[in-house]
């Protein structure tokens, strides 16, 4: 093991059998030794990693990549198949909170049940308890047994205890979502403060925020193998990006499907059923006099798009067409946030005074130059009008699309130049 | 090695482990810990009816020597019988935090050898109460067959422990064989009645030698025998490293087969 190093991972790998249907009895093993066949599957196919003392390193990734496993193996819940494991100090897992409380026994009692758990001693424990439970704010609650607690209340005391077990070492799985908003500030602190003793940290986690805000660097697996490693925000980004593309190939593969579904039985066309260029929160009414038959959200080079940066392009393509010939419409097209902040919109007939002649299909394209939206999910939303406002087809929601913001610390819902003097 | 001083590191564990489930056993009823004691007391006035006014056994107080062996038998069949599933009722903790796994059989068989020892209490009680009387001189070899036969109560826990979570019809199958291995020991009868022939036999079961001892320390108040201690300490050795080898190389795998 290297000077520096508090975790080496050389070359892991590690096999999970997976039964059809288990039989441990012997009755079961004995008689349905058909039953018993098993599928290898290899989880890990070959984790190199080393982390640094005082290091917060995330791993990212999508369910099932094998993240998980690779904690537990850290953790030595699980030993690895091939390869080794090296860690140095001692380690507090934040896999499960709250392990050995019993609920008749009062708080108090409890955490010494608990912290025992991560092998501290009497004396270790007597020196942490106050602290152990200032931190819980269960001051008033402390001597009550745990089962009268509410749930939050538990997760607060559970976590209390493995925060302050300092361990050099601490690991944890997707759970800083414990108690209210106020109390995971609190510790999304306490776990700063941690590193800033000079604690390594892995967290595992499937949101990338999380991990740029504490860690120094972050790995993202995928099918049991390390895809990327480096700065978080970076990593972050690329995951993103590849689980939306990911997402959006479905959907296309989908989409495909429909249409060669559709080209089979005529299906009539209802209020209800959304046209496949449309997301599932679509919603549309209007009397069809004219019909939007397509609408692509792309970059710059025209390429459909579903992640955008603040300050690129995006560019929204309408395709309308009508049975009326010689009918003339107005086309608005708005944006919206995911949490129904109707962020911007306008219409082509008040912007320009411009009504498009629908004598065969048309296709409008809306173009944003700066888009300067702050990090967040978007919708598009579509209608089409007459002049005098007649709606024939409008469509909330038509597609989304999300943003992110390559600065930091920016709040509101879209960046207003400006400048600083000092 | 490793081991022995991680489990040090971790003793607040198995303490408290212990307490929880001492505290934890009778929760909920009136009595509560008192239990521990009324339980043994109940049943050994059982036994003194039983056998000294419908089935006389033709041995002097037959109660006491019966009793005196089966106190030690409970904690012995429990620490088997409760210590094959000492892994299995803790799976959550098991799968989801990293200790030493020979905690939970250790932590188990130590509440059984302490609640034992609280059982002892009443023996003692009852022996001093009824003036059948103690040999002190004997009595100090009581710690000692104690401790023998914790090691060897230990070594069967870890191993009936591991062996369950692999393959959990053991778990009824040690009821059963606990139920045989008491009649195969001379609880309810005295090992000189055991047929000549049969004797080498009796010698092998590790429990022979134990039950042997407690009795002669205070049922027939004599200075017990060295080499019949030393025979019993040797067979707990034996078990007791080939449990925590067995235990150490099936615990590996214990997440995946839980």
């Amino acid at each position: 093991m290297k000077q520096d190093n508090v975790i080496e991972v050389k070359n892991v790998k590690k096999k999970f059998k997976v039964f059809y249907d288990k039989g441990t009895s012997l009755k079961e093993k004995l008689l349905f030794q058909k039953r018993n066949h098993y599928e290898e599957r290899w989880v890990l196919k070959g984790i190199n990693l080393e982390i640094k003392k005082g290091e917060a390193v995330g791993l990212i990734g999508k369910n099932g990549c094998g993240k998980s496993t690779t904690l537990k193996l850290i953790s030595r819940i699980m030993y690895p198949t091939e390869g080794t494991i090296e860690v140095k100090g001692r380690v507090s897992s934040l896999l499960e909170l709250g392990a050995g409380f019993h609920p008749d026994m009062s708080g108090r009692e409890n955490i010494y049940t608990n912290a025992s758990i991560f092998g501290l001693t009497r004396k270790e424990i007597n020196d942490r308890l106050d602290d152990i439970i200032a931190f819980s704010e269960l001051e008033e609650f402390i001597d009550n047994p745990v089962r009268t607690y509410s749930s939050g209340m538990y997760m607060r005391l559970a976590f209390s205890v493995a925060i302050n077990v300092d361990a050099d070492i601490l690991l944890i799985d997707e759970i800083l979502a414990v108690g209210d908003v106020s109390f995971q500030t609190k510790c999304f602190e306490k776990l700063k403060s941690i590193k800033a003793s000079g604690t390594t940290i892995v967290i595992v986690s499937h949101s990338p925020g999380q991990i740029e805000q504490i860690c120094d660097r972050a790995i993202w697996i995928e099918d049991g193998l390390i895809k990327e490693n480096g700065i978080p925000k970076f990593v972050g980004e690329h995951y993103l990006v590849a689980m939306e593309e990911k997402r959006l190939d479905k959907i296309e593969q989908e989409f495909q499907e429909q249409q060669s579904n559709s080209e089979k039985q005529e299906q009539p066309f209802t209020e209800r059923q959304m046209p496949a260029f449309c997301i599932d929160q679509a919603t549309r009414h209007g009397n069809k006099k004219a019909i939007i038959t397509d609408c692509r959200v792309t970059d710059s080079a025209g390429k459909k798009c579903k992640v955008f940066k603040n300050g690129q392009p995006l560019i929204v393509e309408v395709s309308i067409k009508s049975q009326i010939p010689d009918l003339e419409v107005d086309l608005a097209v708005s944006i919206s946030r995911d949490d129904g902040l109707y962020c911007y919109g306008h219409t082509i007939y008040r912007e320009k005074n411009y009504l498009i002649n629908l004598n065969q299909q048309c296709n409008i394209k809306f173009t944003i130059t700066d888009l300067i939206l702050l990090t967040g999910k978007y919708f598009i939303n579509l209608g089409v009008y007459s002049s005098e406002s007649e709606e024939y087809d409008v469509i909330w929601s038509v597609t989304d699309f999300q943003v992110m913001s390559p600065q930091d610390g920016e709040v509101g819902i879209f960046r207003i130049p400006h400048q600083w003097s000092y | 090695m490793k081991l022995l001083k991680e489990l040090y590191a971790y003793r607040e564990m198995i303490i408290s482990l212990v307490r929880k489930d001492l505290r934890g056993r009778y929760k909920g009823s009136v009595l509560g810990f008192l239990w521990t004691f009324i339980n043994p007391l109940l049943q050994l006035m059982v036994y003194t009816i039983v056998f000294s006014v419908i089935l006389r056994a033709g041995i002097d107080k037959f109660y006491l020597f019966l009793f005196v062996a089966l106190v030690p038998w409970i904690f012995f069949s429990s620490a088997v019988t409760g210590g094959a599933t000492s892994i299995l009722s803790q799976q959550d903790m098991v799968k989801k935090i990293y200790f030493p796994r020979q905690v939970l059989p250790i932590s188990y068989v130590t509440s059984s050898f302490v609640n034992m020892l609280l059982c002892f209490l009443v023996i003692f009680g009852v022996l001093i109460v009824t003036g059948y009387g103690i040999n002190f001189v004997a009595l100090l070899y009581l710690p000692i067959v104690m401790i023998v036969e914790y090691i060897l109560a230990m070594g069967i826990g870890l191993l009936s422990a591991a062996l369950t979570v692999y393959f959990r019809d053991l778990e009824y199958i040690l009821g059963i064989v606990t139920m045989a291995w008491m009649y195969l020991t001379p609880i309810m009868y005295s090992v000189d009645m055991v047929p000549e022939k049969f004797v080498p036999i009796f010698n092998l079961n590790p429990m022979t030698p134990i039950i042997v001892v407690y009795r002669d320390i205070l049922y027939y108040k004599t200075i017990p025998q060295i080499s019949t201690l030393l025979h019993a300490f040797v067979l707990g050795l034996i078990v007791l490293l080939l449990g925590s080898i067995v235990f150490s190389k099936l615990q590996r795998n214990f997440v995946e087969e839980l």
